[in-house]
């Protein structure tokens, strides 16, 4: 089967996760797992890497949405970024980008966390 | 005739040569008289020898399908050999020398000495037909070639004291082979092997029995040797008496042989007793481990042997469920003690013991065990491929302490026993995964039926529907409703996720669908209330993608909504559009954002215009590399058939799909629904 592997690093408060392979029913419980872990540790402003994200299956589309309403509602978020055409049309035609922030590179979504916060203040 | 039939049988001939022996024997002795002639002397011996070789026989070939204990076999020879000496006494109380009786007494004598010899012969060759048993028994090489020898000089001795009798000379010839039988005695005497099998119980009888069958043998072959009953027995045959003194002799020696042999293992008897209880112990659960598949059952039956085999008063089996120890079975403990003593030794730690412990009498006052009366517990790690899955734990209650040799027994065993439990498990998961398979049977047999049988038929448009259903149950869903006269309602739904949940999800909308349908006409209204409804049923995982359309069946006019589906591929005189009007999918928004986004499509349908609905399952379908049939694939097949028949479109598509995917499993469920206007065609007239 295909591979799939999540890498968890820090870019300052946010926490940035690179997605590689295929996401589907299979490989989703390690997506699963990275996000049970992050709110675990209290971090909630997660960017998603998508760069070498190759497949979503719509078990994939399920792991933002069971975890995003926690990120939210601890003042964080999941904001996508990075994202190959492929993928971005799936994500497109479900309409998440009415209920997600998509942003071409990871840094201007770390950026929106980062202003956020400061606004906040 | 089986092998029993076939040995009683022969048995059967063999008594009937024996009988025939005896009575020419008794004819023989009657009428002549051995002193009288060389002749009469050869003839004699020959006969009495063949008698005794072959009342030997008989009794060798009963003994060899009957000595599963040596014990009773040895017995019988004692009594046997009690019947020898007790004619032997009975001869040497005689007042008269036999030479003088033999003399005096004529026919009347001779028949009852020869009753009586006949009776010896018996005796002694059952005595020599066990002496052969033991001689084999429990022998891994075949050695029957040095017994076979010493039989040659036994013979050769018995005639060569006929031939002293007969001469009184060459004694050194007689002596000679004397010498050479007892040699070759001694040197068969040494197969006592069997003595090593037996259990303690079983040698200390053994060593019992062997003192007086020593001395028995020692009597009777001084008997043999001195006396009135062997000149008695030296008068009826001469070779006859010197095999009997040789086979008593041979009969004092081996039991020596017994006597101190089995000293010697009397020490290692116990140490050698655990071991044949434990192969027997592990036999029995080898036996178990092919035939019950029973968890519990066979739990039960390792504590129970787990007892037998480390001489341990209580056991009882732990599997870890949740990092936690469970108690599985017990034997001779109950399971409130099993479960204090377990939380004791286990529970206080994190971490679960992977090595082998013994707990002795002070560690267990440490635990604070000690009030249940255990003097020592040993707890073995039950382990398959590396990972600890349970443990197995003994406790003593009496005499010592476990050893290293109890920690060998125990762990061989619970390896074993580790093995077994696993396979009753594996075979309980793949009772487990048939039952699911059938059960997925079962959703894709549902899910079948909750799809429309026939595609309707409507005026003035043409459909199709195709829906292959993946190996695992997909959740596609299409479905046709007449909302009103000349107003027809038309959904493309898929449920993410595959399997058994889907397949109930699928069923749920069709529910929301039907009743929708039948309460609202324009295709916002109905998915933003099928979005409310679904959200309250649905997991935060799951969603579902849906595109609702209605035709006016007169006008041509169509109203479309998409949540989060496929795109609808509208054909118009070759040229396609790809429509995706606005919408997220069911299930992915619960709130306000869901009612903003979706956008509704109108427009109206020309003669010949061709619409096609699908799932994803149709531009996800994968090639060995992996690679999608994607969009443009599918919009190629429709632009180079939408002139034909729809029917003929959807042949293509599913054909080109098949061929493009034919080396990859199909993952999801395929359908297909396509939608022809035709105005006032000949069979809306009919219609």
């Amino acid at each position: 089967m295909a591979e799939f592997n999540v890498n968890v690093r820090e870019s300052g408060k946010v926490k940035v996760l690179d997605l590689h392979g295929y996401l589907d029913a299979h490989t989703a419980p390690e997506l699963e797992a990275a996000f049970t872990k992050l709110i675990d540790n209290n971090s909630y402003q997660v960017v998603v890497n998508f760069n070498s994200l190759n497949y979503i299956s719509s078990a994939g589309l399920g792991v933002f949405m069971a975890y995003v309403e926690t990120m939210r509602d601890n003042k964080g978020d999941i904001k996508f970024a990075n994202m190959k055409e492929g993928v971005y049309n799936i994500f497109d035609l479900l309409g998440f980008p009415a209920l997600y922030d998509f942003y071409p590179e990871e840094e201007e979504a770390v950026k929106k966390f980062d202003s956020s916060d400061n606004s906040e203040k | 005739m089986n092998k029993v039939e076939q040995l009683f049988w022969d048995l059967g001939k063999k008594i009937e040569n024996i009988i025939i022996m005896v009575v020419v024997l008794f004819i023989f002795k009657v009428l002549f008289n051995i002193e009288n002639s060389i002749v009469y002397l050869i003839v004699n011996e020959i006969i009495v020898l063949l008698t005794f070789g072959i009342i030997t026989v008989y009794f060798t070939d009963l003994l060899k399908y009957k000595i599963t204990s040596p014990i009773s076999v040895i017995i019988n020879t004692g009594i046997f050999n009690a019947i020898i000496f007790f004619f032997g006494s009975l001869a040497t109380k005689m007042p008269d020398s036999p030479l003088e009786l033999h003399a005096n007494k004529g026919i009347f004598y001779e028949f009852i000495t020869t009753v009586i010899t006949l009776v010896v012969i018996f005796a002694v060759a059952y005595i020599f037909a066990v002496l052969r048993s033991l001689f084999s028994l429990w022998q891994k090489k075949d050695n029957s070639v040095m017994f076979n020898i010493m039989i040659y000089f036994i013979m050769a001795s018995a005639f060569s004291a006929t031939l002293y009798h007969y001469t009184s000379n060459y004694d050194y010839i007689k002596n000679a082979f004397l010498v050479v039988s007892i040699i070759l005695v001694m040197i068969n005497s040494i197969r006592v092997a069997w003595i090593a099998f037996l259990t303690k119980k079983q040698k200390l009888s053994i060593l019992a029995l062997s003192v007086i069958m020593l001395i028995i043998f020692i009597i009777n072959a001084t008997l043999s040797f001195d006396s009135n009953a062997a000149e008695e027995l030296q008068l009826f045959s001469p070779a006859l008496l010197t095999c009997v003194q040789l086979i008593m002799i041979y009969g004092g020696i081996y039991f020596g042989f017994v006597f101190f042999t089995t000293l010697f293992h009397l020490p290692t008897a116990e140490a050698f007793d655990r071991k044949s209880q434990e192969l027997s112990s592990m036999m029995d659960l080898n036996s178990l481990m092919t035939q019950v598949f029973d968890f519990k059952e066979l739990a039960e039956t390792i504590t129970t042997i787990t007892n037998k085999v480390c001489n341990s008063d209580s056991s009882w089996l732990l599997t870890i469920n949740d990092k936690k120890p469970v108690l599985n079975a017990s034997a001779n403990i109950s399971i409130e003690e099993a479960n204090i003593i377990t939380k004791l030794l286990l529970g206080s730690e994190n971490e679960h013991p992977t090595e082998f412990i013994i707990f002795e009498e002070d560690d267990l006052s440490k635990y604070s065990v000690n009030y249940i009366n255990f003097r020592s517990i040993a707890i073995a790690p039950l382990g398959v491929q590396g990972k600890i899955n349970g443990y197995l734990v003994a406790g003593r209650k009496e005499g010592l302490s476990f050893d290293e040799d109890d920690k060998k027994a125990i762990t061989s065993f619970g390896d074993y026993a580790a093995i077994s439990l696993e396979n009753a498990k594996l075979f309980k998961e793949s009772l487990e995964k048939e039952r699911m398979e059938k059960e997925l049977d079962l959703a894709r047999e549902v899910q079948y039926k909750l799809l429309p049988i026939k595609t309707p038929k409507f005026n003035n448009i043409e459909i199709v529907a195709t829906f292959i259903p993946a190996f695992e149950v997909g959740g596609d869903y299409y479905d046709f409703f007449k909302i009103k006269e000349n107003l027809m309602g038309f959904i493309v739904a898929d449920v993410s996720g595959k399997g058994i949940s889907s397949a109930f999800i699928m069923a749920e909308i069709k529910g929301v669908f039907q009743s929708l349908s039948g309460l609202l006409i324009k295709p916002y209204d109905i998915l933003c209330k099928a979005n409310e409804i679904l959200c309250s049923s649905l997991d935060k995982k799951s969603f579902i993608t849906a595109t609702y359309g209605i035709i006016e069946l007169d006008t041509g006019k169509i109203t479309v909504a998409r949540a989060g589906h496929t795109p609808i591929l509208y054909c118009n005189k070759q040229k396609i559009d790809v429509l995706t009007p606005k919408g997220i999918g069911l299930g992915l928004d619960c709130g306000e954002k869901f009612r903003k986004n979706l956008k509704e499509l109108e427009f109206y349908l020309k003669n010949d215009d061709i619409l096609v609905l699908f799932s994803d399952g149709i531009t996800e379908s994968k090639n060995d590399t992996l690679e999608d049939f994607g969009m443009n694939r599918l919009t190629d097949v429709i632009r180079a058939n939408c002139d034909k028949q729809i029917e003929v479109i959807a042949n293509k598509i599913m054909s080109e799909v098949s061929m493009f995917s034919q080396d990859y499993r199909q993952h999801d469920d395929i359908t297909l629904v396509i939608f022809k206007w035709n105005f006032n065609n000949k069979s809306s007239e009919i219609n």
